[in-house]
């Protein structure tokens, strides 16, 4: 290991702190901003720490009826979309992952090709439609399920576990599908982990299927009833049934603060665990696409 | 039964002339795995491509796919004949350009930043750091830009008022920095995560090239520049690709969420302008023929870069 640092080390080193610097500031500004008294928050500039601290903010998200249906939504989207997708992406990949098995490329192909082409935002809109999904469950998880992408990194996985470890258990006389529960996957943790948090934040951060097949508001995802309290803090406010007094108008901007840190924490507390896991998942899917 | 499968998979040679239909039994299973996954992508990948047909087609919702009147190519001559659709594709490959010319080199850049850092702790915690932005929904990233370009206390405008003679600019608004916004912040949300694949490429190099360059006297730069670089020569043309075929998308979300009806004029792209008449308005078979073309432009530019790829001896996607 070479430990000497040169001028052209320092200057790496001063980027990437100020890029990093960038790329943290607005989520602690926001975060200081929601812990602050709102009157002496008004007064903007930079946010190193709270001003006048108190949890205001946060008992004004946490009264909010709306906010707790939508965490529920996107709780029940997230855990139930990604235990399924998962499920159905890895077992498909894993037929795919076997040269031998007839109708194979096929079956790759087709995968494939909804890659390069699909139906588009109207399609998929009017089939969602007509399976009369159109304001339930089914429409904020169904079509977010599996991405072509997803298999292909799980199918380039399995290809990598030893034959030999799949033969010895086909002489004991395991099945494909004993092989496949018992051997691969307790084998392939990496990649699933991946894959689970690439489809789990695909749910927890989706808006727009809400906005697209949801109705009712008791079935808004957090990240539509989010929105609709960043676009419009007092209306959302007012709707959901608190009466707004004037000091409440002025800590409405607390309470947007306040409300981001609520859905952002959710990632921020499980991102950490998982990277270490999508690194190399992403590098055994980036080697050969 | 039991005993005839097991004696079938250890036998591999009487499974390999045996006949077509002992030998597609033999991979039930296999096909069992697929199946489910394989109904998801007929039904919900599939079946919306059949839909792509009410292009071609006056559409009625009531007479529904099978009963409504074929009408040719009548939406497509509407799309392109109409006052807004040219201006949308227009800006489309505008954005697409600009998020392409300044974001495509941004994560290699940042990759080739990180691999010179000598300490692995500090290169960690950057890493960490820089792919966070890819995590949080555009719903809380146009949130916080809000707040920050607010033109009366947002950070960004008290810097712009020492400038400015106190005066914040509204940016959001503004048809002359709309377009900027867009770009900076989606290579905010991007460098990070798309450094990724860069690094790993990275990682695989052989450490002994760099040490012979070494000892002939290449200083780092070069090293960078004649080892690293050309190392990521095919990863750099996979992900040129994948981001030619989706010229044509230039971030819909990201605009559904910024834009307003002050800068349709500069903002407004095919998907957004699909949303709006198809969904909104219910206009479904012209927003559908946008939604077409589109796809089909994709379709063609990741198919023409892959060929053009090959010409110049890469693997390409495929």
């Amino acid at each position: 290991m070479r430990k000497k640092y040169n001028i052209f080390d320092y200057i790496i080193i001063f980027v990437l702190v100020l890029v990093s610097v960038i790329m943290v500031y607005p989520f602690w500004h926001e975060m200081m901003y929601s812990f602050s008294d709102p009157v002496e928050a008004a007064t903007g500039g930079m946010f190193l720490f709270p001003r006048g601290f108190n949890l205001k903010s946060y008992w004004s998200v946490l009264r909010n009826k709306s906010v707790w249906t939508g965490f529920r939504v996107s709780v029940i989207t997230t855990f139930t979309g990604t235990l399924i997708g998962v499920l159905l992406s890895s077992m498909l990949a894993y037929s795919m992952s076997k040269k031998e098995m007839p109708g194979r490329n096929i079956l790759v192909g087709m995968i494939f090709f909804t890659m390069l082409f699909g139906g588009g935002m109207i399609p998929n809109y009017l089939l969602i439609k007509e399976l009369k999904l159109i304001d339930s469950y089914g429409a904020l998880i169904l079509p977010g399920l599996c991405s072509a992408w997803n298999i292909f990194i799980l199918k380039n996985s399995f290809t990598g576990i030893p034959a030999s470890l799949e033969e010895s258990a086909r002489i004991d006389g395991a099945n494909d599908l004993t092989i496949f529960f018992r051997i691969v996957l307790p084998l392939s943790k990496a990649v699933l982990a991946t894959i689970a948090l690439f489809t789990a934040v695909g749910y927890w951060n989706d808006y727009f299927s809400t906005i697209l097949y949801i109705i009712s508001k008791d079935r808004w995802s957090l990240q539509a009833v989010l929105r609709e309290i960043l676009s419009n803090a007092q209306s959302a406010m007012s709707s959901s049934g608190i009466s707004v007094r004037a000091e409440e108008a002025i800590s409405s901007e607390t309470v947007k603060a306040a409300t981001v840190m609520v859905a952002t924490v959710p990632i921020l507390v499980v991102y950490p665990f998982i990277q270490k896991y999508f690194i190399k998942g992403v590098m055994i899917g980036s080697v050969k696409g | 039964m039991d005993e005839k499968n097991i004696r079938q998979t250890r036998c591999v040679n009487v499974r390999q002339t045996g006949n077509m239909r002992r030998g597609l039994w033999r991979y039930r299973y296999l096909y069992l795995l697929a199946l489910p996954g394989m109904l998801y992508f007929i039904i919900f990948r599939y079946i919306p491509m059949y839909g792509v047909v009410i292009a071609f087609q006056d559409f009625r919702i009531n007479k529904g796919i099978w009963g409504s009147e074929w009408v040719g190519l009548e939406q497509f001559y509407k799309l392109f004949g109409g006052l807004s659709f040219p201006a949308v594709f227009k800006n489309t490959v505008i954005i697409s350009l600009y998020k392409l010319i300044l974001g495509f080199p941004a994560p290699i850049l940042l990759a080739l930043l990180l691999n010179e850092v000598k300490n692995r702790k500090f290169k960690k915690i950057t890493q960490t750091v820089v792919y966070l932005p890819h995590f949080i929904s555009w719903v809380i990233l146009a949130g916080l830009i809000a707040m920050f370009m607010h033109p009366d206390n947002g950070l960004i405008n008290e810097a712009v008022k020492l400038f400015n003679n106190g005066k914040g600019i509204d940016f959001l608004v503004s048809k002359k920095y709309f377009r900027s916004i867009l770009v900076i912040t989606d290579i905010y949300k991007g460098i990070g995560w798309g450094s990724i694949v860069y690094i790993a490429s990275i990682s695989s190099i052989d450490s002994t090239v760099y040490e012979a360059a070494m000892v002939d006297g290449a200083n780092r730069l070069k090293q960078m520049w004649y080892i690293t670089l050309p190392a990521l020569k095919s990863t750099i043309v996979v992900m040129f690709i994948l981001n030619m075929g989706g010229i044509l998308n230039a971030g819909f979300e990201q605009i559904l969420l910024l834009y307003n009806p002050r800068v349709y004029d500069v903002a407004d792209i095919i998907d957004t302008y699909v949303y709006r008449n198809g969904i909104m308005s219910s206009n479904y078979s012209i927003s559908t023929a946008a939604g077409l073309f589109k796809s089909v432009i994709s379709m063609g530019l990741i198919i023409v870069t892959n060929k053009i790829a090959h010409m110049l001896e890469e693997d390409g996607l495929w």
